[in-house]
């Protein structure tokens, strides 16, 4: 009985998802009781499963072993003489019954797995309209007026802002342009400055009177880059005192 | 609005459902209509029936109390051939056993579904994200703060339920 059992199991070396799904494949072959396993059998079948996926040479997962070794510990369990109890229910005390309820909640997923496999196969066959972008064309109203209604309006829009308006601006043939100032430019200013005189006042060159805010800004920026690479002396004798600048001539280049 | 008839009601249900095509929340719909929810239930329910009778070519979907118009299956042979349509490749059991435990367990952990399974998910819980069947929904208070796991509305609509109250109830017995 039992070998041909194994040698069913032989043959048809499926693929199983798991050490329950095996289980259970087993215990449906064998029409066995699921609440009274035949552990003995069950795991010998178990075992020769496991020999023939190992004959042909397929990976065995690590669970696939640890389950073996549970239902080898289950059944040294069973073998093992039972201590004398004066009730004779085994329910609480059966060593299966943790494998049993792990047999009975997977399948209870599995079957749902192969409700839900047909399902899928069903609604992939509804399809679905994408949405579109539904733009609305606008609509121009052509209003109809008399040129002199414009030129009311106009008329009314000029002595509404009349104080706003700036009364110079027709004469206003410019725009002012922003300013360029670089760093650069000044820097080389003065050292051209430097190469034809000796000493230059900074505040004579650079003056808010001649020049904007933003050169005078930069020039001063021009000299402290220059004194910071040695090109030029600073010297001012006290504070807000005139800047005099000279040349560093023998540290410089 | 309350001189509209009920036919002319379910008219205008149709015409919004077409129009937007993505699903159409049921809130929106009552706001349009100014109608209560229970009532435009009822009368998607009545457009629905009055579709299968009618061998009308569409049927509306329910996905959490969204709406959606769809194609009805028995047509399917018939409107592939408009499409150069290649039906998604299915799952692998293990990803069908992975959806099962999450479906009725979620949020739920790696650490339990393998348990329920007896074997790695790792695979199949990444196939699924892949395929927006589930998504992770934040984190177990527990040490290592496990990733918990849930279905999408992806899932829902994937396999025919209108919301996750909608699975069938699991017996134990074999």
């Amino acid at each position: 009985m039992e070998s041909s059992l194994t040698n069913a199991c032989k043959i048809k070396i499926e693929k199983f998802e798991g050490p329950l799904d095996l289980l259970f494949h087993l215990i449906e072959k064998n029409k066995m009781n699921i609440y009274d396993i035949p552990i003995s059998e069950i795991t010998d079948q178990y075992m020769d499963y496991l020999f023939s996926m190992k004959q042909m040479d397929l990976e065995i997962a690590s669970e696939f072993l640890v389950m073996a070794s549970a239902l080898l510990h289950i059944k040294s369990k069973m073998l093992l003489p039972k201590p004398k109890k004066e009730e004779n229910s085994q329910e609480e005390e059966d060593p299966r019954q943790q494998l049993v309820v792990s047999l009975l909640e997977y399948k209870k997923y599995k079957q749902f797995s192969m409700q839900l496999s047909d399902r899928m196969e069903l609604w992939s066959k509804v399809f679905y309209k994408e949405p579109e972008m539904i733009e609305f064309a606008k609509i121009e109203k052509l209003i109809n007026l008399c040129p002199f209604e414009l030129r009311r309006t106009y008329l009314h829009i000029m002595g509404r802002n009349a104080k706003k308006a700036n009364p110079g601006a027709s004469n206003i043939t410019e725009i002012l342009k922003t300013e360029k100032v670089t760093l650069k430019s000044k820097i080389n200013e003065i050292i051209s400055l430097l190469a034809r005189k000796a000493v230059i006042i900074f505040s004579s060159v650079f003056s808010l009177a001649k020049r904007s805010r933003t050169e005078v800004v930069t020039g001063f920026l021009a000299v402290l880059e220059l004194a910071k690479l040695k090109k030029i002396r600073i010297e001012q004798d006290y504070i807000t005192g005139d800047i005099k600048i000279t040349k560093c001539e023998e540290s410089g280049s | 609005m309350d001189s509209l008839s009920l036919p002319e009601i379910e008219g205008i249900i149709e015409a919004l459902l077409f129009a937007h095509g993505e699903p159409l929340p049921l809130q929106k719909i009552c706001d349009i209509l100014e109608i209560d929810k229970k009532t435009v239930k009822s009368l998607i329910n009545n457009m629905n029936i009055k579709y299968e009778k009618n061998d009308r070519g569409i049927m509306i979907r329910d996905i959490n109390e969204k709406y959606q118009l769809c194609t009805k299956f028995q047509y399917y042979p018939y409107v592939k051939k408009l499409f150069d349509y290649k039906q998604a490749p299915s799952l692998s059991q293990a990803a069908f056993e992975t959806l099962a435990i999450i479906a009725y367990n979620q949020p739920v952990t790696k650490a339990k579904i393998e348990k329920i399974r007896g074997v790695n998910c790792e695979s199949a819980i990444s196939k699924l994200l892949e395929r927006n069947l589930i998504r992770e929904a934040g984190r177990l208070d527990a040490p290592g703060k496990p990733v918990l796991y849930e279905t999408t509305e992806q899932f829902l609509k994937s396999f025919g339920f209108s919301s996750i109250k909608d699975l069938p109830v699991l017996d134990m017995d074999i």
